[in-house]
């Protein structure tokens, strides 16, 4: 019983944790950096959080009625929080054993079809084009996040994530993980929801799309979803492709990671803040050339390089 | 006056009289650059046809008008431009007061579309065989048969509030839904409803339902205010080109009464205006980024926009809304010391707005987002009568400046940038294009400028019943002002086009067959129009004590507060 509680619940608490109270961070240090950009002063880096206690202190507003409605927040950032326990953050994946990377994808697409549900319901027509844009770049991006693991599945034989990593720490560097990290961070952007992808948001044309109808402590759990989702999906990116170097050290390594993140989220912020927003037909053409050239590393993979 | 256009002129009336079939009442010319032609009203479409299809005039506004005290009718004019030949042709048909009707010229004319509808709403005035009657300047629960341009009507006339009233909207085509965008949106500074009818993504159709804004400024000029009063009131109708209405409306006065503006006072006229195209084109640059959720741009170019107001208030003592214009020229000097300064600010300026080119210049993704995006035809921008920088990028050499010189642009001509693609990247083109020739014209202007007084001095009182046409090229294309002089020092009749009004009545046929994400850029690419206010004033309750807080105070108490780390 004891070494449950050590060996799982507890890493799994800390995993949750480090998403959860990190996430609010890196989006003040992101926002700042854009700040900067815009030659603004910009909002304090713990602005992010500020946002949240004041949206949690609010009056719950609802368009529509219906428990699932009323639930569907909490599960969206549920849903992220439980991805959070089966990617490795310094140390191996606390809930490895009960799903590899095919779970890994079904989670990570979990809360993008749990916004894109809420837009649906919330009866609204802004939040219905939202959530047809934001399925139409699931279904475009969703690929290219497959084939980027699947590179590592095939080089390391196994579907379990700290396979992949452990087999990347004892091999070093190669063309195909380069590739397939690249095709990744690619996405990335789109899934953070940043410009030039922020396409089902869309604040100027569809006013926040799936979230319009979304305010008060609603609002704040999705937000904190989305910071959540950008900052989980990195430590994946961060920690699969590129993991070197590998102390052993629990602590070391998490601090490294979080570096490496946080360089991730920098250029996620840049590429953010000098770039205007494509259309949807636009982002969905640009992402399927993305997903025929990540077919190149799954070729190098198979030449060994 | 020289051969060429008194063969024009005559060319006008020939056409006049044989379009009109014996109905044509009167011509006259009461300045150079306008004829005035009396026709009956059964002539009118078959005239202003002759006009525009024979003779290539341009339809500029409508203008309906009481004169019943004077001769026991109502009048409706149509003004037109024929730009080449500098010349303004006024058609005026007298309605009789038993029979409130006129043949629609908009079958002819489409861009006649809103002028129309605005006659009818305003002095009860029918105009038969229009394609879409509907109310268009009066609020919804306005009630029905109250003229408010009528001469016996009162200006401080309050209707009886009427609940539940809503606009007389179009129902979508079959299989197209309803996007609704306003009345108020985020992109638009301006209340304005559109409706979009949508199949999926693409547009099919849309309609409109604006002047949510109407403030009754024509009422209050001939009834309330005076000559000399009315350039302040005209200043404040856009918060981004006051100068402009205040500069059209003096020159419609001084035209009509026949004033000469002293030289220094049109080239200080002439700077001013520069310099409102020059911040407000960095402005709509600004918008037009955050439109399409390029803030990057937004931030830079209001940032490069901020010393041209301060230049501004140098000059006028105010950021916006300076008040310096009144009949016969300017009640404010532009001071000597200003000059170096703004010459330094113009170079300032254009060395950013020249970099800012040269990064959207090869942005690709801004290519994607505007180029082959709201596309209007030539031959649609003809047709409603489009101005200003959406006509230029449309292949149409429309300028003001340069179709009826004023100010002192007949000694500064400016060099007009044109288009032919007519979609928002050759909007963008243009702007640009224009933003940098007003820098130059700046600089010549301060080269040029004369000494001497700024003002003319006016001995005589203002005569009765003659008419002034106005134009002015705002940045976002010509604003028209036409005034019809009375008794009392204050006009009959004041009548204001801005250029938006033109370029609005081009969207349905710019969004067409785009998608829903196209439609605020577009929209944008034609116009934004928003004031803002920069300064704050706090009463103490308890001391009754003004305090006034300086623009550096405010920075600096908004700054303090982030430093504080604070959220409030």
């Amino acid at each position: 019983m004891t070494a449950w509680l050590v060996t799982v619940f507890l890493p799994c608490l800390l995993n949750v944790a480090l998403a959860l109270f990190l996430s609010p961070l890196y989006e003040g240090i992101m926002r700042k950096l854009r700040a900067a950009i815009h030659s603004r002063i910009g909002p304090p880096i713990t602005q992010p959080y500020w946002d949240l206690l004041k949206l949690l202190g609010k009056e719950d507003l609802r368009s529509t009625g219906g428990a699932i409605y009323a639930s569907l927040p909490a599960f969206t950032l549920a849903s992220l929080l439980l991805l959070a326990t089966l990617v490795p953050m310094g140390t191996a994946a606390p809930l490895a054993f009960a799903g590899d990377m095919i779970v890994v994808l079904y989670v990570a697409a979990m809360s993008a079809v749990l916004i894109v549900l809420t837009g649906f319901a919330s009866a609204s027509p802004y939040a219905s084009i939202g959530s047809s844009r934001e399925m139409m770049l699931l279904l475009s991006v969703e690929p290219i996040l497959a084939i980027a693991l699947s590179v590592g599945a095939f080089k390391a034989r196994t579907l379990a994530l700290d396979g992949i990593l452990n087999w990347q720490v004892q091999n070093g560097p190669s063309i195909s993980m380069a590739i397939g990290g690249l095709a990744f961070f690619l996405a990335l952007q789109a899934q953070a929801g940043k410009l030039p992808f922020d396409i089902a948001e869309a604040d100027q044309e569809i006013m926040g799309g799936p979230l319009v109808e979304q305010s008060g402590p609603r609002l704040a759990l999705f937000r904190w979803a989305m910071w959540t989702k950008q900052l989980v999906l990195c430590f994946l990116l961060v920690e699969v492709f590129f993991p070197w170097p590998r102390l052993g050290i629990p602590l070391l390594d998490l601090m490294m990671a979080m570096g490496k993140v946080l360089v991730v989220l920098v250029l996620v912020a840049v590429i953010d803040v000098v770039n205007p927003r494509l259309r949807i037909d636009q982002a969905m053409g640009y992402f399927i050339r993305v997903a025929f050239s990540s077919l190149a590393a799954l070729a190098f993979a198979v030449i060994g390089k | 006056m020289d051969n060429q256009d008194q063969l024009t002129v005559a060319r006008i009336k020939e056409l006049a009289a044989a379009r009109s079939d014996g109905a044509l009442i009167s011509a006259t010319q009461p300045h150079a650059d306008t004829l005035h032609l009396a026709i009956d009203k059964r002539a009118m479409r078959n005239v202003v046809d002759g006009l525009v299809n024979e003779l290539q005039a341009r339809f500029m506004i409508s203008v309906g008008t009481d004169r019943r005290p004077v001769t026991g009718n109502f009048a409706i004019l149509h003004l037109f431009s024929l730009d080449r030949e500098h010349l303004y042709v006024l058609l005026e048909s007298p309605i009789s007061a038993d029979d409130l009707r006129i043949e629609s010229i908009t079958p002819v004319v489409p861009g006649a579309d809103w002028a129309e509808r605005e006659f009818q709403d305003a002095v009860g005035v029918h105009p038969e065989g229009h394609p879409d009657p509907r109310r268009l300047l009066l609020a919804d629960d306005w009630p029905e048969g109250a003229y408010p341009l009528r001469r016996d009507f009162p200006y401080n006339f309050q209707p009886p509030p009427a609940p539940n009233v809503r606009p007389q909207l179009r129902e979508p085509p079959a299989g197209a839904s309803v996007v609704p965008m306003g009345p108020f949106f985020p992109v638009l500074e301006e209340p304005s409803y559109w409706r979009l009818f949508v199949e999926g993504e693409t547009i099919v159709g849309c309609d409109t339902r604006i002047f949510y804004n109407h403030r009754g400024i024509e009422k209050l000029g001939d009834s309330v205010l005076t000559y000399n009063e009315i350039p302040y009131l005209a200043e404040r109708i856009c918060g981004i080109c006051g100068f402009i209405h205040s500069t059209c409306y003096c020159q419609a006065v001084e035209k009509a009464a026949g004033i000469e503006v002293p030289r220094r006072g049109r080239y200080i006229r002439t700077i001013m205006l520069e310099l409102e195209r020059i911040h407000s084109h960095l402005l709509w640059l600004g918008i037009a980024g955050h439109i399409i959720g390029f803030d990057t741009v937004l931030m830079q170019t209001w940032r490069i926009r901020e010393p041209v107001m301060w230049i501004c208030e140098e000059i006028s003592g105010n950021r916006k809304t300076y008040g310096m214009n009144t009949i016969g020229g300017l009640r404010r000097d532009l001071p000597n010391h200003a000059k170096p300064k703004l010459i330094e600010t113009l170079a300032a300026v254009e060395k950013e707005a020249i970099a800012v080119r040269n990064a959207i210049v090869g942005d690709t993704t801004l290519h994607a987002r505007t180029k082959g995006v709201g596309v209007l035809t030539n031959e649609w921008a003809k047709k409603i009568c489009v101005v200003g920088p959406p006509a230029r990028a449309s292949g149409l050499a429309v300028d003001a400046r340069i179709d009826h010189p004023y100010a002192a642009y007949d000694e500064v001509p400016p060099r007009i940038a044109t288009q032919d693609a007519g979609d928002t990247w050759a909007r963008v083109v243009v702007r640009v294009a224009e933003l940098l020739e007003s820098i130059r014209l700046v600089r010549e202007a301060l080269a040029a400028i004369p000494e001497g007084p700024i003002c003319a001095e006016i001995k005589e009182e203002i005569p009765p019943d003659r008419v002034g046409v106005s134009v002015v090229e705002a940045p976002r294309g010509e604003a028209i002002h036409f005034v019809m002089t009375g008794g009392d020092n204050r006009p009959y009749r004041w009548r204001v086009r801005a250029p938006t009004y033109a370029n609005l009545q081009a969207l349905p046929a710019t969004v067409m067959k785009g998608t829903i994400a196209d439609v605020p850029i577009t929209l944008g690419s034609l116009d934004p129009c928003f004031s803002c206010t920069e300064r704050l004033e706090t009463v103490d309750r308890r001391t009754n004590k003004v305090r006034i807080y300086s623009h550096a105070e405010l920075l600096e108490i908004s700054r303090g507060k982030i430093r504080r780390g604070g959220t409030r």
